[in-house]
């Protein structure tokens, strides 16, 4: 089938052979259609063949259990490809972590289509999408040097969290659903842009991976 | 404790005062008689040298005793060692005693207080023993080396009288002392184990009460009215409030667990009911908050029970939770319930419903304290 122009593309890299397959399943059931190349858990076609022109990465965190693979989501942000991880970890931290490397999407793998099919078609645009776990995660956020969030923002991200629905979020505090999406987006950029060294320490940190200074198991440990 | 400490502490000093109280005895028989007696008579020993040898072995001995008194220590490995060495210088004493006057020699009587010293804390029957052994050892000496007649023989055992009764009577004394604390522990022991089982057993029966009161409120007229036919199974308002009630008992038992994270697991028993009825239930918390009280968990937890008892096939069940507010939200496909009242004024419960889902949350705002 010859690739029309809209169609958005998109790579997974999950060593599940049944999410991959789900994964394959909502996009042909999403309106339009999105197409999914399926890597495996073959990280190199990410980078070479059809998987190379991908216009989203769904990136499964961790294809060896136990270890986050920072490093490569950080290779793959800073040659400028969107990603959107889908992990199985739901610790906040690793979320957050995520989304300071500049992931454009951070989802569990207990989100379903509802949140997967428009948190690629987002990134597709470049834009971020902010799932409900992520929403969880940046309310408990209590790292000393996080962003300042409204307390408006931050009502909008716990409902958000909680009911999984802007029109119940909208319904709930009297505002429309357009403001409640602002209001995620506002927050969520104060996170993309959060002003902490993270972006010049990201590409110090994967420059002393890429030397053989630190490792990936050291880096994880932090 | 406090029985059982005070029974130890009495017992340790009434053993204590009579190991001083022997120890004096014995310095005075063996030290302070021994060298009046021994000094006054010198002239007719043959061999001086060997009494004083035997006179500083009692000495050293009732030293080292002395020594062990002050730090309240017992003799350990060295108590052998030491009786023997009371009984050697007592052999050596009776050999070069002249005429076989054993039983006026200053060793005679000094000896078993010696040995009583260090022998205080053991069984009477060590001590008897003892006893035997050193009046044997005189005995036998008298008996080979010298010729008995009826004079010796009684003027021996009129020695041997005062010289084994009354460190007996000690040893019987401290005896009967050690039974009496042993006792006295095991009577105390025993009361207080006595006295905390009863305290559990209040504990545990108020506790039950209490819960009994608790379901009592909402369970029962629900179980008389099914017993009597008022209440038909197949009414699925029936249904419901049953389903509420068998999450409330769940609540109820899971509220005595010792857990990390109270209000969680409470949750979890709750979701649990819902979903052995079939319903999907996700349960997802974010952040850490204090551990509300058992009020406002159950204010907290009646949302999330409520509304998963009329859950249709889907529910999601989140908490977040923070320093300054504790929020746990259901959302469900349920339809319009009735929002149940908290008892804490602390606790805020809000509803939203549109498209055939309802959201409840319940807020809790620790007090400042």
């Amino acid at each position: 089938m010859a690739a029309e122009p809209e169609l958005i593309t998109a790579v997974i890299v999950d060593d599940h052979v049944a999410i991959a397959a789900g994964v394959r399943y909502w996009c042909e059931q999403a309106d339009p259609p999105i197409r999914l190349i399926d890597a495996g858990a073959r990280l190199a076609d990410v980078w070479t063949g059809p998987g190379a022109e991908a216009d989203v990465v769904v990136f499964d965190l961790e294809l060896v259990p136990g270890q986050p693979q920072f490093g490569e989501l950080r290779r793959l942000v800073d040659s400028g490809r969107r990603v959107v991880v889908y992990s199985q970890h739901a610790d906040d931290a690793t979320a957050i972590k995520c989304i300071d490397i500049g992931a454009l999407a951070y989802l569990t793998k207990r989100e379903g289509p509802h949140h997967l099919v428009p948190a690629l078609r987002a990134a597709a645009r470049g834009m971020p999408y902010t799932a409900p776990s992520l929403s969880g995660a940046i309310v408990a956020d209590t790292a000393p040097d996080r962003p300042r969030l409204s307390p408006r923002e931050i009502e909008v991200l716990r409902s958000w969290f909680a009911s999984s629905s802007k029109e119940l979020v909208a319904a709930k505090l009297h505002i429309g659903v357009k403001t409640v999406d602002t209001h995620i987006t506002r927050a969520r950029v104060k996170y993309a842009n959060a002003g902490r060294a993270a972006s010049t320490k990201s590409e110090l940190v994967s420059r002393a991976l890429d030397d053989g200074f630190i490792t990936i198991a050291e880096l994880n440990e932090r | 404790m406090g029985d059982v400490e005070l029974a130890q502490q009495t017992s340790s000093q009434l053993h204590r005062g009579l190991r001083v109280a022997v120890l004096l005895t014995a310095s005075g028989t063996a030290l302070v008689l021994g060298m009046i007696n021994l000094t006054r008579r010198l002239d007719r020993y043959d061999l001086p040298v060997v009494q004083f040898a035997a006179y500083a072995a009692l000495a050293a001995v009732l030293a080292v005793e002395a020594v062990l008194v002050v730090r309240d220590r017992p003799w350990r490995g060295w108590r052998v060692p030491a009786v023997a060495l009371v009984l050697a210088a007592a052999a050596a004493s009776y050999l070069t005693v002249p005429g076989g006057r054993i039983h006026v020699d200053w060793m005679f009587g000094a000896a078993n207080w010696v040995g009583l010293a260090v022998l205080l804390d053991r069984p009477l029957r060590t001590v008897v023993a003892f006893l035997c052994a050193h009046e044997l050892l005189a005995f036998l000496n008298l008996a080979l080396l010298y010729e008995i007649n009826r004079y010796s023989l009684a003027g021996f055992a009129t020695g041997s009288v005062t010289v084994i009764g009354l460190p007996l009577c000690v040893a019987v004394v401290a005896g009967v002392l050690g039974r009496i604390s042993e006792e006295a522990a095991a009577a105390a022991r025993e009361l207080e184990r006595v006295r905390t089982e009863e305290a559990v057993a209040v504990a545990a029966h108020r506790r039950r009460a209490q819960r009994f009161a608790e379901v009592s409120e909402t369970a029962a007229p629900l179980l008389e009215g099914l017993a009597d036919g008022s209440l038909v199974p197949s009414d699925p308002d029936v249904q419901s409030r049953c389903a509420v009630e068998a999450a409330r008992m769940r609540r109820l038992f899971a509220e005595t667990d010792e857990v990390e994270n109270p209000l969680l697991h409470e949750l979890r028993h709750c979701a649990d009911i819902a979903d052995r009825k079939g319903v999907e239930v996700e349960l997802d918390a974010r952040g850490r908050w204090p551990s509300p009280p058992v009020v406002v968990r159950r204010d907290l937890t009646d949302v999330a029970l409520t509304v998963l008892a009329t859950a249709g096939s889907w529910a999601r069940v989140t908490v977040v939770g923070g320093d300054d507010l504790v929020s746990v939200s259901v959302v469900a496909d349920c339809g319009e319930l009735t929002v149940p009242e908290p008892a804490t004024p602390g606790v805020r419960v809000e509803t939203v419903s549109g498209g055939g889902t309802t959201w409840m949350e319940a807020r809790w705002q620790p007090s400042p304290s």
